[in-house]
């Protein structure tokens, strides 16, 4: 198999309304969501011939959102997945249409996540320990949330690296920051002070509901097609540089070996596959289902040294104008929740220079990189370029 | 008797194929951990094989009821998420680090300790708690020295 960078692209993106309580289902959240990436792409519903989605019982199948927009597709999958999905999707389409087999291949994430089946939340302790590899050796001790889960993680690292409460505070006032530059945001106009963020009780710690990321309704679509395809678009194609994808624990299960993450893995292999480096990347949609965790990614993904991301993230350098500007429409923790589908599809308007004129424009960015997060044990990333 | 199993409001650790003889020595205040007996790793949660070689020859070796072990790391909860857990508020979760076995690590709620003592590398030692009549949860609590 050659290389396959530069060679395939995203052409369209597009979202649904954004709310509490969407008074809808997920099928027509997806609907919103895939008509609009289709319009952005400027291509017709019958060129799509791939759907995919990944969920977590909680959405619409692809089989579904195919019918209700009109086309019977070649091609239709649902994967039960967290948030590397967007990215190891999008290298399942970019192997089909590498394989013959598909043409064009629209990538969605419905859900009602804050009035339908919340993530982590309400389910029933027994199905949790069942469901849950090694369920038993952490739900019986509360251990139910991914606030729990990963804040062991963060624990154990703030420790070893001092990484400070303030630290993580700096990375919530930054995406927050960004938030209010769009009005999209479901936390615009709610500005957050490192006051009132320090003076926020935690849930469970670390983390305070600003580190932790919004439950919202909401659906997003991206699709993707090959760099030929993509030059019949309407829209500026964003080229897939390259793309990497890692399981890491040794065991189907991470609650006890909390001294890794798969994102340590995928980094090398992303660059190598991308040709660049760090010092190459101008924009950042890093996956932030809680603060911690955005720490974690810089350390791996090399954009500051183990002991240094603290310092990193306290000069400003996650803000529009520091060294990496990230989550620029305001992340999970402040623009909305799609299991990290909406940070794509930020970092495709940054590259395509769509807020041009504006003060949420990075300016004249080039290269950025998109990661996700699917627990410590699976990440996914890819690196983009205009 | 079954009133002490209508008390009990948390989840009780469910016994499967594969974990059963950790949960039947914790029921007898001892504890049992798979090891492997070609590769000689430990696996915690236990499965069913070897999940550093993927050997079926896994053994269960008894470590006894005297368990000192140091905090590794931990969370502490505020709010519950999940029955029971709402009249014992803040919950301390620690992943505990074996003092015989350091490779080994189990996580349980930190008992008997206020959440300004909690700090990592603190020393704890293993207890048992009776929570039905039939079956005991191992936890921690600080070590005396
Ligand atoms: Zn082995």
């Amino acid at each position: 198999m050659g290389t396959i960078k530069d060679r395939y692209a995203i052409v369209g993106v597009g979202e649904s309304e954004r709310s509490r309580k969407s008074g809808t289902t997920p099928l027509h959240l997806a609907l919103d969501a895939a008509n609009a990436a289709i319009k952005d792409a400027g291509l017709k519903v019958t060129d799509i011939d791939g759907f995919m989605n990944y969920n977590e019982g909680d959405s619409c199948t692809s089989h579904q959102l195919a019918t209700y927009l009109g086309v019977r597709p070649k091609y239709v999958k649902d994967i039960q997945g967290g948030g590397a999905s967007t990215e190891m999707l999008i290298a399942d389409a970019v192997a089909l249409i590498e394989a013959g087999q598909l043409n064009t291949v629209l990538i969605y994430r419905s859900m009602n996540g804050s009035s339908g089946t919340r993530v982590g939340r309400g389910y029933d302790p027994d199905m949790l320990q069942g469901a849950l590899a090694g369920g038993s050796f952490v739900i019986p001790y509360g251990s139910a949330s991914p606030s729990q889960w990963f804040g062991m993680y963060a624990t154990r690292h703030m420790h070893e690296t001092g990484i400070t409460k303030e630290h993580l505070g700096h990375v919530c006032l930054s995406f927050y920051e960004h938030a209010q530059r769009n009005p999209k945001a479901f936390l615009h106009g709610k500005p957050l002070t490192m006051e009132n963020y320090l003076a926020t009780p935690d849930i469970s710690s670390p983390f305070n509901i600003h580190d932790s990321c919004l439950e919202l309704d909401e659906g997003n679509a991206i699709i993707v097609t090959s760099a030929e395809k993509a030059k019949d678009c309407k829209s500026k194609p964003v080229y897939i540089m390259g793309m990497a994808a890692r399981q890491c624990h040794p065991h189907a299960h991470y609650w006890n070996d909390i001294d890794q993450v798969a994102s340590d893995y995928v980094a090398e292999e992303l660059y190598e596959n991308a040709g660049v480096t760090p010092d190459d990347i101008d924009v950042a949609s890093i996956y932030d289902c809680f603060s911690w965790v955005v720490m974690r990614q810089l350390e791996a993904y090399g954009f500051a040294k183990r002991g240094e991301v603290g310092d990193f993230v306290a000069e400003g350098n996650l803000k529009i104008g520091g060294k990496l500007p990230t989550n620029t429409a305001g992340g999970m923790l402040s623009e909305g929740y799609t299991h990290g589908m909406n940070n794509t599809i930020e970092i495709v308007r940054q590259l395509r220079h769509d807020y041009e004129g504006t003060d949420r424009q990075v300016e004249e960015c080039k290269i950025g990189i998109c990661t996700g997060w699917a627990g410590p044990d699976i990440a996914g990333a890819m690196i983009l370029r205009n | 008797m079954t009133q002490a199993k209508t008390a009990y409001q948390k989840p009780i650790p469910l016994k499967d194929l594969d974990n059963a003889p950790y949960w039947d020595a914790a029921d007898q205040h001892q504890l049992a951990l798979q090891k492997c007996d070609d590769c000689m790793a430990y696996s915690q949660p236990p499965g069913p094989t070897c999940a550093k070689c993927g050997s079926e020859n896994v053994i269960w070796q008894q470590l006894g009821d005297d368990i000192k072990a140091t905090v590794y790391s931990y969370v502490v909860s505020y709010r519950p998420f999940l029955p029971g857990f709402q009249d014992e508020l803040p919950t301390i979760i620690a992943l505990a680090q074996l003092d015989k076995v350091p490779e080994v690590k189990i996580m349980g709620n930190i008992l008997n300790c206020e959440e300004k003592d909690l700090k990592i590398g603190m020393p704890i030692q293993m207890t048992w708690v009776d929570i039905t009549e039939d079956r005991a949860l191992p936890q921690w609590i600080p070590a005396m020295n």
